[in-house]
């Protein structure tokens, strides 16, 4: 009889081990797998998935802004062709609109390209030749000061407005997400752009020296394409006064 | 009976141990949750779903506009009437955003000063202008000088700082429109524009201004208006 008792107690201790044990098992199991955890990979998954969603509707919206300009445009024509005396206006709001951004623009000009250098070969700080958003509006700063007439970095156009920033490692340019290599396009006189972005003692020179690896060509033929500016104009607060 | 409590307390023991052993183990699991790098990841994604939203509303209201536009010109031309105002009013439009209007509304005005130590530089400025435009400055000017898109801010010699091709001197006034609470706190922010300039030991002063006039821009692309060497790229249809 007490022989018997003893086996009992002894097997229920032994299943309570064998489920403690596994507990632990699991518990570790899951530890290790914690940077995947179920519960938050699907709330980043759902993030990621209305991420997409909303550019999705932003693209097709887009699509549908430049339907509907091009429709005003051909207005436009119409009014000033019905009616000849406005063919200034038109033309003029025509030209402002280049000015403004809003049109893509073919031309001549320079092509800057702009890779972090490698730190396997370079020694001092990293962040010496790496580009940072600084760079980057000191570049477009320089060549406004050379004469250029539009400025592209990455396919985003620097009008007015644009800021180029920085969150954690990453460029934002018109708030979108730039990266590495940064292809900076200026359309302007080629000799002109060229001899004055690369002057010695210069920003561009400067990144050179610090690490960064730096190439610039010249493009003589017109052959350069500048985006549109993908943002759109709007005063929030000012207005124009006389 | 000795046997069998020896017994029942190592098991006991062992027990406990176990048990604290899966307790700490929970617990870990909990942390790990908050990682640093897990909610980094999850607010980077949040914050880029939001600009996103941000975007596509824009862009709505942006083709809502341009409707109305359309439906007043195509009434115009039926009506026959005076078509040359809606297009007045558009030129005038671009040429506010052009820079070629006075200005006038909310925002701030921010004032930096050299001292008899240090010199505010031209990367001051221009870091200032890049700062000003990502909390959506409307319009910025420095000592009147407006900024349009092909303003630069160079420095000659060292010392002579031209904005526009025109020299500007300290102390520097820098005013610009726009919602001025988040103007303000953008450059406010610990760490951030004004501090960093303070840790520099150079002057600067900001103040929040309810009615702020920015002036027309006065220099020569203007006049020209023109692009020498970009044009439009049309799409061959």
């Amino acid at each position: 009889m007490k022989e018997q008792n003893k086996v009992k107690i002894a097997i229920l201790l032994g299943i309570m081990c064998f489920f403690l044990t596994a507990g632990i098992a699991i518990q570790i199991n899951t530890v290790r797998k914690s940077s995947t955890t179920v519960g938050k990979t699907m709330v980043e998954n759902e993030l990621r998935d209305s991420v997409l969603r909303w550019k999705q509707k932003y693209e097709n919206a887009y699509f549908s802004l430049n339907k509907k300009e091009e429709e005003l445009d051909s207005l436009r024509e119409k009014v000033s062709t019905t009616d000849g005396s406005h063919i200034d206006l038109t033309n003029q709001l025509k030209n402002y609109n280049l000015l403004l951004g809003n049109t893509e623009l073919i031309g001549r000009g320079i092509e800057i390209t702009l890779k972090d250098g490698d730190p396997s070969i370079l020694k001092g700080y990293e962040s010496d030749y790496i580009v940072h958003d600084g760079d980057l509006y000191q570049i477009v700063n320089a060549l406004k000061n050379a004469g250029a007439e539009a400025i592209s970095i990455n396919e985003q156009r620097i009008v007015v407005n644009t800021a180029i920033t920085c969150v954690g490692n990453t460029v934002l340019i018109n708030d979108e997400k730039v990266g590495a290599p940064y292809i900076i396009k200026a359309i302007g006189s080629p000799a002109g752009l060229y001899g004055s972005i690369t002057i010695p003692g210069g920003y561009l020179k400067l990144l050179e020296l610090e690490g960064v690896n730096v190439s610039v060509k010249t493009i003589e033929k017109d052959t350069l394409i500048i985006p549109k500016y993908n943002g759109i104009y709007k005063f929030d607060y000012a207005k124009i006064s006389e | 009976m000795k046997g069998k409590i020896t017994m029942t307390i190592t098991i006991g023991c062992t027990a406990l141990i176990l048990t604290m052993i899966m307790f700490t183990q929970f617990k870990t699991v909990d942390k790990t949750d908050i990682t640093v790098i897990e909610t980094m990841r999850e607010t980077e994604l949040r914050s880029e779903l939001a600009s996103w939203r941000d975007k596509y509303e824009e862009i709505e209201e942006k083709i809502e506009e341009t409707n109305s536009k359309i439906n007043e010109y195509e009434q115009e031309l039926q009506n026959d009437v005076n078509t040359a105002n809606l297009l007045q009013q558009e030129v005038k439009e671009a040429e506010g955003y052009l820079g070629y209007t006075n200005l006038q509304g909310e925002g701030i005005k921010v004032t930096l000063q050299d001292t008899e130590f240090k010199s505010i530089t031209y990367s001051d400025l221009l870091r200032l202008v890049n700062e000003l435009n990502a909390a959506g400055a409307d319009a910025i000017s420095i000592n009147d000088e407006r900024i349009i898109s092909r303003t630069d801010i160079t420095v000659v010699n060292n010392i002579k700082i031209l904005i526009n091709a025109r020299r500007v001197t300290s102390p520097y006034i820098v005013k610009a429109i726009g919602d001025k609470k988040y103007l303000e706190s953008a450059l406010t922010v610990k760490n951030g524009y004004i501090d960093e300039i303070r840790f520099e030991e150079k002057l600067i002063d900001c103040t929040v201004e309810d009615n702020i006039f920015i002036p027309a821009y006065e220099g020569t692309y203007k006049e020209k208006q023109d692009f020498n060497y970009a044009k439009e790229n049309k799409v061959e249809e």
